[in-house]
């Protein structure tokens, strides 16, 4: 099978907030135009490392390349234009509708003084079609569910027209019917428009049914990383998050599923 | 929104008219336009200029109480929390220890300048790889503090009565307004003014952090200075204006946000007309209830707005949940 090009590369890059790097020496392609699922345990630095591709943190050492150039050679709007990011739990601002809000997501693609114009109008109305947020446009956001928030950003961020789209656990908090909404608007998103798309996750068998590439981290470092089929053993999930698992063809999908013994932790580290 | 406008300009010419015709010499409705050189020179060398003063001050106070609130991501905010007024009332106070007697003037440039050096050396101090609202908060909340402990020492050095003319010039007062003072406030105004509503959009993004700013391509940082600058530039000029009114650049953006909504490109202009109402609306009503004495507006400023606001709360209690 041939690999699509890489999209984000990045080279021995570590990253780390005042002392200590939560991310060390780290190697990665997240390929074009699919969807790779970043995971691993808490504290192993997904976050981190999602912040950083976003350009949001800048590596102490190494480099991050999108499409082939450097990250640090972008100008602030015009990365944005490329690539976004939806934080992990984001707070809007009080008094917000979601019209307003997903509005926000046009701002790399003002001037100082460009007018509102009809491309920004558009983008916004694609972007609450396909998350079905348009019949809500209108609805100030503390007046919605968590997963009609959730989505509501999520619009925000497609209204942003980036190639890239970046999510810091998009379907925690969520139930299982949004989760498995988010999932499939992100398979879409690949499929349909082309996307690129990075996102944290925790279930690791949703991932596995709807991620095309799947990278562990562990304590910084990249553990696995590939087809699911090809990183999800029972080995390395022992060795990712220390539970012993029996990995098992998905009875519907057929994509891996994992359930954890009833001794769930290994029998030795 | 256009009705809003609409209104407040309607209620900021009655309070002009209402400025101009009342007082310890009151005029009739036809001394207003009339020939009489007496009531001329009442109206166009004391009244007219008192409230032009009062509308500036109150439009500078209000949008740069607007930015403050904005930059801060806090509701609680008002150029105060950035150390402004403590600033400016130090270097007065500094002012009338070391010289005999100083000017109005010249106190009103030290209360500048001392609102410049706060601003600024608030900047330098929270940047620490960029800056965050909660740490300029904290720094601001600890200059002010220092500043007002360092004032309230100075006092004790003062001549009573130079100490006594600085604490009525630091209530806040429109009193000793003249021409050249709406002038230079005006022209002084005018360029922070058209940058904060040219910089709308800048206000409405940086209000989502600076994590969601900066990855939709705002310099967060950047944008932050400079707003702390225009900031500054705004209620520094104010309150070498007019002293220390406090409560108007917290509350009438508050009240506007009311009205209008959070988008700025509909808040400033709103929350100016309201800092301008509120302000011309003080000072009236400081000079009338206590005639022939006057009651700073700094004073009257709270006493109003605070009611009105409780009100404004009040009547919109179901609206959101």
């Amino acid at each position: 099978m041939s690999r699509p090009d890489p999209m984000i590369t990045a080279q021995g890059i570590s990253v780390g907030y005042g002392r200590g790097a939560v991310v060390e020496d780290l190697h990665l392609a997240i390929p074009e135009k699919s969807f790779t699922a970043l995971m691993g345990s808490n504290g192993s630095g997904k976050s981190t490392l999602l912040r950083s591709l976003a350009g949001l943190i800048t590596p102490i050492a190494g480099t991050i390349q999108l499409a082939g150039r450097a990250l640090r050679g972008f100008a602030t709007k015009e990365l944005a234009r490329q690539v976004s990011m939806l934080a992990q739990g984001p707070v809007a601002p009080d008094g917000l509708t979601v019209l307003d809000l997903v509005r926000q997501g046009r701002y790399p693609h003002r001037s100082l003084f460009g007018r509102w114009s009809d491309a920004d109008d558009a983008a916004c109305t694609d972007a609450l079609q396909l998350t079905r947020m348009a019949d809500l446009a209108g609805h100030p956001l503390d007046s919605l569910s968590g997963g009609q928030r959730q989505r509501a950003w999520i619009a925000m961020t497609l209204a942003q027209q980036s190639t890239v789209l970046l999510l810091d656990e998009p379907t925690t908090f969520l139930d299982l019917a949004h989760q498995i909404d988010v999932m499939e608007l992100l398979v879409q998103l690949v499929r349909e428009r082309g996307k690129t798309v990075v996102a944290v996750l925790h279930d690791l068998n949703q991932a596995a049914r709807h991620a095309d590439h799947m990278v562990l981290l562990k304590k910084g470092r990249i553990a696995a990383a590939g087809r699911p089929p090809d990183v999800m053993t029972a080995d390395r999930i022992a060795q990712v998050f220390g539970v012993a698992a029996a990995v098992m063809p998905d009875p519907i999908a057929g994509t891996p599923m994992c359930v954890p013994l009833a001794d769930h932790r290994p029998a030795d580290e | 929104m256009t009705r809003g406008i609409v209104l407040l300009l309607v209620l900021i010419a009655a309070l002009m008219l209402a400025s101009i015709a009342y007082g310890d010499h009151p005029l009739a409705w036809g001394d207003l336009f009339g020939e009489d050189p007496e009531a001329q020179m009442i109206i166009l060398d004391l009244r007219l200029p008192r409230a032009l003063l009062a509308l500036l001050v109150g439009m500078g106070l209000a949008v740069a109480g607007a930015i403050a609130q904005a930059i801060l991501r806090n509701p609680l905010a008002d150029p105060g929390i950035l150390g402004i007024n403590a600033g400016a009332a130090l270097a007065a106070m500094l002012l009338i220890v070391m010289l005999d007697g100083p000017s109005i003037q010249s106190l009103a440039i030290a209360g500048f300048a001392g609102a410049a050096v706060t601003a600024g050396a608030l900047h330098v101090l929270s940047w620490r790889n960029g800056t965050t609202s909660t740490r300029i908060i904290l720094i601001g909340i600890g200059l002010s503090a220092f500043a007002g402990a360092a004032t309230t020492l100075l006092t004790a050095f003062g001549d009573i009565h130079d100490v006594q003319r600085a604490m009525i010039w630091l209530a806040g007062s429109v009193y000793h307004a003249d021409w050249s003072s709406v002038r230079f406030l005006a022209l002084w105004l005018i360029s922070p003014l058209a940058l904060a509503f040219i910089a709308a959009r800048e206000l409405d993004l940086i209000r989502f952090g600076d994590a969601a700013a900066l990855s939709l391509g705002q310099r967060a940082d950047l944008i932050r200075g400079l707003m702390i600058f225009l900031c500054t530039l705004l209620s520094g000029a104010a309150v070498a204006a007019a002293g220390l009114i406090g409560f108007v650049g917290l509350i009438a953006p508050h009240m506007a946000r009311r009205l209008v909504g959070p988008a700025h490109a509909r808040l400033l202009p709103m929350a100016a007309l309201i800092g301008a109402a509120l302000v011309m609306a003080a000072d009236l009503l400081g000079r009338s209830v206590i005639a022939p004495a006057q009651l700073p507006a700094g004073i009257t400023t709270a006493l109003i707005g605070a009611p009105f606001f409780g009100y404004l709360l009040w009547r919109q209690r179901h609206v959101t949940a």
